[in-house]
């Protein structure tokens, strides 16, 4: 028979008040789909090929696709580190001064993100030069922003 | 400084900075208990932070994960070729067995890192956190020039055998 000691009852108790991740996610409007997705990918690269890098990154930090589900997520996060990696690296420090607060947080994440899979870590130096501009301009706090918030990209 | 590791410390420094913000935190599971959070297997996702993974390439990274009372830091040490796989594993492992004289280090790396810190409340208490941060980044810089002497060391000395053997057969 199996250990009745080590089973957790607490866990069968809906009253228990313990919090998954899924509970600690804000709720967010906006509802990403298959084809959001793909217009706002081919809207992105447009603006990278066209070399309007200001206008790529205000449309990736500005409504990023909290709801959508992990497969979407990352084609999308493909395309955004496509044009994270192709901005010159003295533009950069114009750039990030342009975004504003809430901008800053939603690319932290994806700096972040960046570094944390294997396509990211190839492009580490670029990655963690839009890293120090970032910090260079706002300092710690869109760090500790990004520590606290449940929304992933 | 190379040009590339300085982002690299910096990153490493704000994500430090910020992550070691702890407080005195008793476990909501077991009565009277006190442990770190990010160590036992979490039961409330409240408690845990999100993770922090900065990488300079493949090689090179860090992984700072926070909770409420509780950082741990991982390091992967550059290792370019097998001696240095050798001479880091030897070294971190030397660290290792020596890790209550160290406070903070973990005896244990996670997996696939080179060495782990773990950083409680409690050692922010006692200890500067400033410091704290100043100390994990003066290692990542030590350890790195540490291996390459060491590699440079024993090369040297394996040429030096090598020539007093072989000179053995030259007639």
């Amino acid at each position: 028979m199996e250990d009745w000691r080590r089973i957790d009852i607490d866990a069968f108790d809906p009253d228990s008040g313990r919090l998954t991740k899924e509970d600690l996610k804000p709720p967010y409007p906006v509802a990403v789909g298959q084809a959001e997705i793909d217009s706002k990918i081919s809207q992105l690269r447009s603006a990278a090929t066209s070399g309007d890098f200001s206008t790529a990154l205000t449309l990736v930090t500005s409504d990023p696709p909290y709801s959508a589900d992990q497969a979407i997520k990352e084609r999308y996060f493909a395309a955004v580190l496509s044009v994270l990696t192709q901005v010159r690296q003295a533009e950069i420090s114009t750039l990030v001064k342009q975004l504003s607060s809430s901008q800053t947080d939603v690319l932290i994440k994806y700096l972040y993100k960046g570094m944390s899979c294997p396509e990211g870590q190839k492009q580490g130096g670029t990655l963690l030069s839009w890293f120090e501009k970032v910090t260079q301009h706002l300092g710690v706090a869109p760090v500790v922003r990004y520590l606290s918030d449940r929304n992933t990209v | 400084m190379s040009q590339s590791l300085r982002p690299y410390l910096t990153a490493v420094r704000y994500s430090l900075q910020a992550a070691l913000n702890l407080t005195n935190f008793s476990s909501q599971v077991v009565e009277r208990h006190n442990r770190p959070e990010v160590e036992v297997t979490n039961t409330s996702a409240e408690l845990l932070l999100q993770p922090m993974h900065i990488s300079r390439n493949e090689h090179e990274q860090v992984l700072i994960e926070p909770s409420v009372n509780s950082v741990r830091v991982s390091i992967k040490v550059k290792q370019a070729d097998e001696i240095e796989q050798i001479l880091v594993h030897k070294f971190t492992r030397f660290l290792e067995q020596r890790a209550e004289s160290f406070y903070v280090l973990r005896r244990v790396p996670i997996e696939g890192f080179s060495i782990s810190f773990l950083i409680t409340n409690k050692h922010t208490e006692t200890m500067k956190t400033e410091k704290l941060v100043d100390f994990i980044i003066e290692f990542m810089e030590e350890v790195d020039k540490e291996i390459s002497e060491m590699k440079l060391f024993l090369n040297a000395r394996a040429r030096f055998v090598a020539e007093a053997y072989l000179g053995e057969f030259v007639y």
